[in-house]
C-alpha cells in the first residue's frame, strides 16, 4: 500500500487504485492518460491504454491494487519504461507517453509499446513481489527473463535474443528460450514471478 | 509527494553487491556460477548478469549428469542445467524461497516446492508418490507458502502444511481413530451433517529427524515427477494384484517424459 500526502498539489493514479484517504480530495478522471489529444489518439491506436485519474486535496491518500508489492522510483530528469499496467502513481513533476519496444514487448505479452515515464519526481511501480533493481553498466551488461521484467530506466539499449533450437522443438529446451537482454548506463526492475508469456512454455 | 517508511528508494544490486549463493530478499535467490553447474526448473531464472547457458537435461554431453544426478530419468525433462559464468536470480511465482544446505544427508521434499540445487546432490523419486528425495551433500533452493517451520519429531501434521522432511525415519498417515469411531464422530464423518474438524488426517512423524512445515495450508501446485515404473508394490505404481499387469499407457523406463509433457500440453 502506498500513502502519498499531498497539500494541495496533485498525483495521477491509475483508476479504481485509491483504497482510503484522509482529508479533503478530489478525484478526477484524465481521458487518455492526461495527455492531451494527441496522446490519447496515440494511446487508442497503440492499445497501450492507461486509465489515470487526477487526485487533489489537502491529507493523505492511500493507492493499492490487487495486493501488488509497490516499488518507488526516483527520477532525475531520466525515463522509465514501464507497462501501464504496472504503473500505480506518478507525481505531478512527471510527464507519461507511449514507446514502440519490439519484439520484448511482444515476448511479454504486453504489446508491441510501453509507457514511459519521463520528469523529476518519484512514481510508483507495481510488481508481482517486491522488484529487484539491477545496475546495468558497460561491464555488466544484464539478462532478463520477458516473464519477470518489470521496468528499466536510464539510457539502456536493450536487445531480444533468442535460444530456440532445433532442441526447442524436441521439447527438450533450456526453458529459456527468449531473453532480453540490456546494455548501457542504467537501471532494471524484476520481479520474483514470472507472467505467464509464450516464451515460458519453451 | 512522500511515500511509505521506505520512501529513500529501493536497494539498487550490481554484480558485486549480489549475494553468492544466497538470498537477495525473501523471494529472490541469487546463484553465482563460477564454471559450475546447478539444476533448475524449467523458467525459474528471472535474469543473470555474466554468460551463463541453459541446456535441457538429457542429451549430448549433458547425458551423464542424468546418470549421475537423476537416478530416475522419468522427470529430468522438467529440468535445466545452468552453467557458465556470472550471477543468476532465481525466483518462483514471488513465493519464498530459501535455501538449506545437506551434508552427506537426505531430505524428501515435495514435488512442486523444489527450485534448484547443486549437482553433487543426486535427486531421486520419493516411494511417497509426488514426492522427490535429494541425497548427498551440497546446496538446494526450495519454495513455500510462506515461511518456512523446522520442527522436531515427534509430531503430527495437516498433510496441506508438510513440505517434507530430513532423515526421517516414518513418515506415515494418522487418523483420529477415536474420534472417527465414536458414534457421533462416525455419523459426522459419514453424513457430513454436523460438519467434521477437517482435522481428523494428518501426517505422524516419528524418530531423529526435522520436518520442515510451511506456514500456511494453501499448497503449492505439484509438479509432475515422471511415473513409476509399473508393478506390483510399487507406491503409485498402478493396480496390481493378478490382474494388474503393466498398464496400456506406461512407457518403458529409462525415457524421458511424453511428447505432450515436454511441451506442456
Amino acid at each position: 500500500m502506498l500513502a502519498v500526502e499531498l497539500d494541495g498539489d496533485a498525483v495521477r493514479a491509475k483508476s479504481g487504485s485509491m483504497v482510503a484517504y484522509d482529508g479533503r480530495m478530489t478525484f478526477k478522471k484524465l481521458t487518455g492518460g492526461g495527455e492531451g489529444l494527441r496522446g490519447m489518439v496515440t494511446r487508442r491506436l497503440t492499445g497501450e491504454q492507461l486509465s489515470v485519474m487526477e487526485v487533489k486535496g489537502h491529507g493523505t491518500c492511500w493507492f493499492a491494487d490487487r495486493a501488488t508489492e509497490i516499488n518507488l522510483v526516483r527520477l532525475t530528469g531520466d525515463r522509465l519504461h514501464v507497462e501501464s499496467g504496472n504503473l500505480l502513481v506518478t507525481e505531478a513533476g512527471l510527464r507519461t507517453g507511449t514507446t514502440f519496444t519490439g519484439l520484448r514487448g511482444a515476448s511479454q505479452g504486453g504489446g508491441l509499446f510501453t509507457t514511459t515515464v519521463e520528469g523529476h519526481g518519484q512514481a510508483a511501480i507495481m510488481s508481482e513481489g517486491p522488484a529487484v533493481a539491477l545496475r546495468v553498466s558497460d561491464r555488466h551488461p544484464l539478462t532478463v527473463d520477458p516473464g519477470a521484467y518489470v521496468a528499466h530506466q536510464g539510457n539502456v539499449r536493450q536487445s531480444f535474443q533468442s535460444g530456440v533450437t532445433f532442441r526447442t522443438f524436441l521439447g527438450e529446451g533450456g526453458g529459456e528460450a527468449f531473453q532480453i537482454r540490456f546494455e548501457g548506463e542504467g537501471l532494471v526492475y524484476v520481479q520474483p514471478s514470472e507472467r505467464t508469456t509464450f516464451a515460458g512454455e519453451v | 509527494m512522500s511515500g511509505c517508511p521506505a520512501a529513500q528508494g529501493p536497494v539498487v544490486h550490481d554484480p558485486s553487491s549480489l549475494p553468492a549463493d544466497d538470498n537477495v530478499n525473501a523471494y529472490t535467490f541469487c546463484v553465482e556460477l563460477a564454471g559450475t553447474q546447478w539444476f533448475l526448473q524449467k523458467g525459474k531464472m528471472i535474469a543473470y548478469y555474466g554468460t551463463v547457458e541453459f541446456d535441457g537435461v538429457g542429451h549430448g554431453r549433458l547425458d551423464r549428469l542424468v546418470r549421475t544426478s537423476f537416478h530416475s530419468p522419468l522427470h529430468a525433462s522438467d529440468w535445466v542445467v545452468a552453467g557458465g559464468h556470472g550471477k543468476m536470480l532465481l525466483a518462483d511465482r514471488a513465493f519464498d524461497v530459501n535455501s538449506y544446505d545437506l551434508d552427506d544427508g537426505n531430505l524428501t521434499i515435495r514435488s512442486g516446492n523444489l527450485l534448484a540445487f547443486q549437482p553433487s546432490l543426486s535427486l531421486k523419486q520419493s516411494i511417497v508418490p509426488g514426492f522427490l528425495t535429494l541425497i548427498g551433500t551440497g546446496k538446494f533452493v526450495a519454495a513455500s507458502n510462506g515461511p518456512v517451520v523446522f520442527m522436531e519429531p515427534p509430531i503430527r501434521v495437516d498433510p496441506q502444511a508438510l513440505v517434507g522432511w530430513a532423515d526421517c525415519p516414518s513418515p506415515c498417515h494418522h487418523y483420529d481413530h477415536g474420534y472417527l469411531t465414536g458414534v457421533l464422530g462416525g455419523l459426522r464423518a459419514l453424513t457430513g451433517v454436523g460438519g467434521a474438524s477437517g482435522e481428523e488426517h494428518q501426517f505422524e512423524f516419528v524418530g531423529a529427524g526435522t520436518v520442515l512445515l510451511q506456514s500456511t495450508e494453501t499448497l503449492m501446485p505439484e509438479r509432475a515427477v515422471g511415473e513409476v515404473a509399473r508393478g506390483a508394490g510399487v507406491p503409485g505404481g498402478g493396480p496390481c494384484g493378478p490382474e494388474g499387469g503393466p498398464g496400456a499407457g506406461s512407457r518403458p523406463s529409462g525415457q524421458l517424459g511424453g511428447l505432450q509433457r515436454r511441451f506442456g500440453l
